[in-house]
């Protein structure tokens, strides 16, 4: 079971005093979860639950609503690309996505197999006036195409002990895990191949569990 | 004064008894600006001290003179809605500052948070000073890192300092400024959206009225301002409503910061007096056309403001009147210039996608009609619109508006209405030359066991 560091776990509870109810801190214990975590899972979310006082299907619709918030499904360093109007005018949202991938062979929506990297394509990011605008995780980038963009992928991979070409030959999986056709042993009796989400699934976004259970039907 | 605008040619500040230079932007570039020192050093958080004590209700008036209209996208004049706060409810009253900045093509906000923050406070003291409120929320879009960083620091600086907090400035106001960070949804910038956020919960809107001063945070009463507004509060109560209103137009006293974004040789943001045509912003200030290309439309306030041809941009000045009058708005000042190379199609396209992707999904006019708008458009951006789906488009956008909770579904409906209005000819070029009936007899035909097995699914939009 995880728990918050003493330190965030004070913090928290400066948020739930300084802010008139406990529900209302939730966007900023949130992001304590996230910062210590690094990402929000189903254990973040209990651990937001109870300190908010709020059902963790409360937070689990406000992780799901809030597109910023990282979760277990994004890559260690995930790549957001602003693709409204203004970044996307002569095609700079595009070049910034084809450099992500020709080095990390990632398109938006995409993670890579080792789960290192993300790219997705977000809405604007009130910079617009040097386009294309870029974040990964914390940090801001503007103009992020071309050699700039390269240069800091080769950073992010040399960091990480890799390279391009370890990415050339492998393809990319969907980021997110709804997939549409489920795996067979996800049906229920008398289902066809595009059968329905297993109704105890809790989190859609949680990789299929157990694939070695025994098939269904 | 503001009849003087007409007839100034060049340079705006010639025409006005002071010359104008930047008010709210005068030091962002100058090093260290977000600190509190560089702050104290000119003379920060002066106004705020000298006014407490003093009686709230004179800096309401002075707001109200001045003329100030709310700079976040509807331009309803703040006096006025400081003034319809719901009184002697014996519940606490609150001040919402509103920097999600999330609507397209605006970054004014974001230069006031990452190096001027201690004017926002400063506004904040004096807006909450005013309004009697003791608790104060400046909600920050999740995307800014540095914005939140420098703010909380300033906000942390000016509590160590006695500035807000318990009895401020030795008096006996007491003052909590809480920064609040969103995560990336565009609808917590409509006023509503943002309270349900800072409650804790979606940034699902709510049906107004009750409007927020009667009825906003936890059920209080609740004053939404956007940062802009804020920081001018601070420079007016400074100066006084006369000096604000020396500048500006009859109906839009003051200036403005305007973000200028596309195809111009210097995008930024300016900051000038309202009033100033709009040529005058892409040529003096944006430096003329980039490439010397020619313009082709302009869009004037967000990417929600219907979108001027060439032709009318030559006519409009940048205040709320002129601006309504060509049929669109100032709305929040992003103003984003296309040249003769954009198609029109492809740029509509990507406007409803943002549109169907931000709509919270309460209202089904909105929910479906975005979905709608979006996938008409996309149809049209690879040359396969239909007979009959220009009028479908204009339909479908009519019968968003004025139905839903909030104006989302409008700012995503007008943009399209305008398209439809100026660039009528461009949806018709791309309608696919066989009639659509035709066209599904063919499809009928072509149906086949086998067809059906390789038919591709476009899957562009993740
Ligand atoms: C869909 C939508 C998005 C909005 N986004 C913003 C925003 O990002 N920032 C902002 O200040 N106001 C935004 N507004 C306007 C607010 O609802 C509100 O009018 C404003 O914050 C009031 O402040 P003002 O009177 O100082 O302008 C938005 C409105 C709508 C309908
Ligand atoms: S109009 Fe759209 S965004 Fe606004 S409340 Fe309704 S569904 Fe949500
Ligand atoms: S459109 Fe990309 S930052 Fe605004």
């Amino acid at each position: 079971m995880k728990t918050l560091s003493s330190t965030r776990l004070e913090k928290a509870e400066a948020y739930l005093t300084e802010y008139p109810t406990k529900r209302s801190a939730l966007l900023m214990v949130l992001r304590l979860i996230e910062e210590e975590f690094g990402h929000i899972d189903d254990e973040g979310m209990a651990i937001a639950a109870d300190l908010c006082e709020v059902t963790t299907a409360h937070v689990q619709g406000m992780v799901t609503f809030y597109t910023h918030y990282k979760r277990p499904y994004h890559g260690k360093h995930r790549f957001m690309v602003c693709a409204t109007l203004m970044c996307a005018l002569d095609g700079n949202t595009d070049e910034a996505l084809s450099a992500i991938k020709a080095k990390l062979g990632i398109g938006p929506g995409e993670k890579t197999t080792d789960g290192l990297f993300s790219c997705e394509k977000v809405e604007c990011l009130a910079d617009c006036d040097r386009a294309p605008v870029v974040q990964k995780d914390n940090e801001h980038f503007c103009s992020m195409k071309g050699e700039k963009l390269e240069g800091y992928i080769d950073g992010l991979l040399q960091s990480e002990g890799k390279s391009a070409a370890d990415y050339k030959n492998e393809g990319p999986v969907r980021m997110d895990s709804r997939v549409q056709t489920l795996p067979v042993h996800f049906n229920f009796d008398g289902e066809n191949t595009r059968g329905a989400r297993r109704l105890d699934d809790k989190d859609p976004y949680l990789p299929p569990r157990n694939t070695t259970e025994k098939p269904r039907g | 004064m503001s009849d003087d605008k007409n007839t100034s040619n060049a340079i705006p500040a010639a025409a006005t008894p002071e010359p104008f230079s930047p008010v709210i932007l005068r030091h962002i570039h100058e090093e260290g600006s977000h600190t509190l020192a560089h702050y104290l050093a000119r003379g920060g958080y002066e106004t705020a001290k000298s006014k407490m004590g003093t009686d709230p209700q004179a800096i309401v008036q002075t707001v109200i003179d001045s003329g100030l209209r709310g700079r976040g996208g509807a331009g309803f004049p703040t006096g006025k809605k400081w003034s319809f706060l719901a009184k002697g409810t014996g519940k606490p009253i609150y001040l919402a500052v509103n920097g999600d900045e999330s609507e397209p093509g605006t970054f004014k906000d974001r230069h006031i948070l990452e190096k001027d923050p201690h004017q926002l406070l400063e506004g904040v003291i004096l807006t909450s000073y005013a309004i009697g409120s003791h608790h104060a929320f400046i909600y920050l879009r999740g995307e800014f890192i540095l914005g939140y960083e420098r703010l909380q620091q300033a906000v942390d600086e000016a509590m160590a300092k006695g500035f807000i907090g318990k009895k401020i400035f030795g008096g006996d106001f007491d003052l909590t400024v809480t920064v609040v960070r969103g995560a990336g949804a565009y609808i917590c910038g409509e006023e509503t959206g943002m309270l349900s956020s800072i409650e804790g919960g979606r940034g699902y809107p709510k049906i107004k009225p009750p409007f927020p001063a009667v009825s906003g945070a936890f059920g209080c009463p609740t004053i939404v301002n956007n940062v802009e507004t804020i920081a001018a509060v601070t420079h007016i109560v400074k100066h006084g409503a006369a000096w604000h209103k020396q500048w500006g137009t009859e109906m839009s006293p003051g200036f403005k910061i305007f973000c200028l974004s596309g195809h111009v040789n210097k995008p930024g943001v300016y900051e000038v007096p309202l009033g100033i045509p709009l040529t005058e912003m892409i040529e003096v200030y944006g430096g003329g056309m980039r490439g010397g290309v020619k313009l082709k439309a302009v869009i004037p306030g967000g990417l929600s403001a219907p979108v001027l041809t060439a032709a009318q941009v030559a006519d409009v000045t940048l205040d709320y009147e002129s601006l309504a009058k060509a049929g669109s708005m100032l709305g929040s000042g992003g103003i984003t210039v296309l040249d003769e190379n954009v198609d029109m199609i492809s740029a509509i396209y990507n406007t409803m996608r943002f549109y169907h992707h931000e709509s919270c999904g309460q209202c089904t006019p909105c929910r479906e009609g975005t979905g709608w708008l979006e996938k008409l458009a996309h149809r049209f951006h690879h040359d396969e619109g239909r007979e009959g789906e220009v009028d479908l488009l204009g339909d479908v956008a009519k019968n968003m508006r004025g139905r839903t909770i909030c104006v989302l579904a409008d700012a995503a409906a007008m943009p399209m209405q305008s398209y439809l209005q100026h660039f009528r000819a461009d949806f018709e070029a791309r309608v696919k030359a066989a009639s659509w009936k035709e066209r599904t007899r063919s499809y009928k035909d072509e149906i086949t066991p086998k067809a059906k097995a390789s038919a591709k699914v476009r899957t562009e939009n993740p």
